[in-house]
């Protein structure tokens, strides 16, 4: 049996996803010493899980660094590797949606769009015809509009409470998103074996 | 966009040093003879040719060509992939002269990169193209070819996946309700979204047995080993024929072991007709090649021949290829003082017959000569007393 390498975002998505393969029948450890630890064998399984970057995750799949991995919808659309995308695994369920401030039309002159998303926002605006400016921003993004930055953000909501916390109010929902499962396309034809009986119990314990 | 340095390349170029340009010219070398002794001849084509033509007729996209605009103001472009030139030549000259055609390359091509800086966006491509048959026996020939040319490397761990685009038409067709939602499953197979597959399909609406027929396909079709089992989704028709002769064919050569049957395997190429494969190793992240029937691009060019053939992709297999050692070739270099140069000439004349690969060098020119004769395997020196050293 070849070692299967699965890269995994760090935090509650680990978790779930994590609890996920034990369901499906993984000989894993209840709890695993999280902490520093970037790497994380489990000999019994042969399996490695690899602790990335949610945004990471992608990249160590395309590579085939990781043969499988857990990565969000959104990041998989903003990125547009090279990788297949298998299984949806319906956890850390949100959508992605424009924001800005209540009764707000956008600047006819100059409309300025923040977002952490700029191809996902650039692709949207182009299908709906709006001409608009892009400003990539890495966090904080419900600030672009209170300071007067942008008319309008395009981020990942759940609750909603953070937008409405800061005074925000939604505008247009753009697409669905949860987190799936990834595979890189020579891994998943070399070790197809351990891939495809992997996806199929993974199958089975999604709700 | 700050200024160039002296020492810079545009973006995806690169420089290949002595070290690797060795090991592209093995391999050049052995793919060669290799396919050589199989009947088929190299050829060469020019590097930059008309968008209109070559550009356009590729199946590579327009965002990823090199273009320049020649003085009449015609727009070129560097060639993007072999398969589009050999179809042109071959449509305008050869194949009137002798059917079929057995074309082999080993060329570099070009395709511009926006994703990452560092990816190379020129490359050399080996590979092979029949035209001019039809039978499945020449996309038999062409896989078999692609399979024992990676096994003439070395290569053990690979496998070659095997689609039809007849048969996922015929599926497509058979189970959705309008041309839309057939191209968007297609579509989404191409990116090989397959969650995006089973959502678009619950989406249309259709009736639950073509949803179902069409959600059990692609759990199925994916990794087949036996061409059987998709039989029960297909309704009898010449590509599923063809499949199954092909997959006899594989197992007569005794190769079918490296190759596993995909339906789902669907291509942004139109051209690509009948059969299509990919091939895969061990060792790189990225597919080493990939090839098919593409009887659509000879009708471009005004031509009814069938097409097929593959291409791999050399920087990818020298990355498979660099766990295996190397073979370093004796050296030797010859020192020489300035008096003694016509000895020093008698002496390299004498290794040079033997076949030798041997480097003369006057010694005072030196400026490390530690270093410099590190390189070598032998050093001679003339002048003084003749020194030798392993």
């Amino acid at each position: 049996m070849n070692e299967l390498t699965i890269a995994m975002p760090k935090g509650r998505i680990f978790e779930e996803a994590y609890q996920m393969l034990i369901e499906a029948g993984f000989n894993l450890p209840e709890e695993v010493e999280m902490s520093r630890k970037l790497i994380i064998d489990i000999p019994e399984e042969k399996i490695r899980f690899i602790l990335a970057k949610p945004m990471d995750v992608p990249v160590y799949v395309e590579h085939g660094v990781a043969d499988i991995g857990i990565a969000g919808k959104d990041v998989l659309l903003e990125q547009q590797r090279e990788v297949h995308e298998l299984l949806d695994l319906k956890i850390s369920t949100c959508y992605i949606a424009s924001a800005g401030l209540p009764n707000t039309t956008m600047n006819e002159i100059a409309p300025r769009i923040a977002t952490k998303y700029p191809n996902i926002a650039m692709k949207y605006y182009k299908g709906i015809g709006e001409q608009v400016e892009i400003i990539e921003l890495n966090g904080s993004i419900e600030l672009a509009p209170m300071i007067g930055l942008a008319d309008r953000i395009v981020d990942i909501v759940s609750t909603g409470r953070t937008l409405k916390e800061n005074g925000l109010e939604e505008y247009e929902f753009i697409t669905d998103v949860s987190s799936r499962l990834i595979a890189n396309p020579v891994s998943y034809r070399m070790k197809g074996d351990r891939i495809i009986d992997l996806v199929k119990r993974l199958k089975q314990c999604v709700n | 966009m700050s200024s160039i340095k002296m020492f810079e390349k545009p973006l995806g170029m690169r420089d290949t040093f002595p070290q690797i340009f060795e090991k592209v010219e093995a391999v050049r070398q052995t793919g060669r003879s290799f396919l050589r002794s199989r009947g088929y001849e190299f050829i060469k084509t020019p590097t930059v040719e008309y968008f209109d033509t070559v550009g356009k007729a590729s199946a590579i996209s327009d965002a990823h060509l090199f273009k320049l605009v020649d003085s009449q103001g015609n727009t070129l472009v560097l060639r993007p992939d072999m398969t589009t030139p050999i179809a042109r030549i071959a449509t305008s000259k050869l194949l009137k002269e002798m059917i079929p055609l057995r074309l082999a390359y080993f060329a570099n091509v070009f395709r511009a990169q926006e994703t990452e800086g560092g990816r190379p966006a020129e490359f050399d491509q080996m590979g092979i193209e029949l035209i001019g048959d039809h039978s499945v026996f020449a996309d038999a020939e062409v896989i078999v070819t692609a399979m024992e040319l990676l096994q003439q490397f070395g290569l053990k761990d690979f496998k070659v996946t095997i689609g039809h685009a007849g048969v996922l038409n015929c599926i497509l067709q058979d189970y959705t309700e309008s041309i839309e939602q057939e191209d968007t499953l297609r579509t989404l197979l191409v990116q090989r979204n397959y969650v995006g597959f089973e959502e678009a399909v619950a989406s249309f609406d259709l009736p639950k047995t073509k949803s179902d027929a069409l959600l059990q396909f692609i759990d199925e079709a994916m990794n087949l080993k036996e061409i059987q089992d998709i039989e029960k989704y297909v309704r009898k028709n010449d590509a599923l024929e063809y499949m199954q002769r092909l997959a006899k064919l594989l197992e007569v050569a005794d190769l079918a072991d490296y190759v596993a049957f995909d339906f789902t395997l669907s291509s942004h190429m139109s051209y690509y007709t009948g059969m299509l494969f990919e091939v895969f190793a061990s060792g790189s992240g990225f597919p080493l090649g990939n090839g098919g029937r593409y009887d659509g691009l000879l009708n471009v060019f005004g031509s009814k021949v069938g097409a097929t053939g593959f291409s791999i992709r050399v920087d990818r297999l020298l990355e498979i290829l660099a766990g295996q050692s190397v073979m370093k070739e004796e050296a030797v270099v010859v020192l020489f003082e300035e008096a003694d140069f016509e000895s020093a000439l008698e002496k390299v004349q004498v290794l040079r017959a033997v076949g030798k690969q041997t480097t003369l060098q006057m010694r005072s020119s030196l400026v490390d000569e530690a270093a410099f004769i590190a390189q070598f395997s032998e050093v001679v020196v003339i002048g003084q007393e003749e020194v030798c050293c392993e």
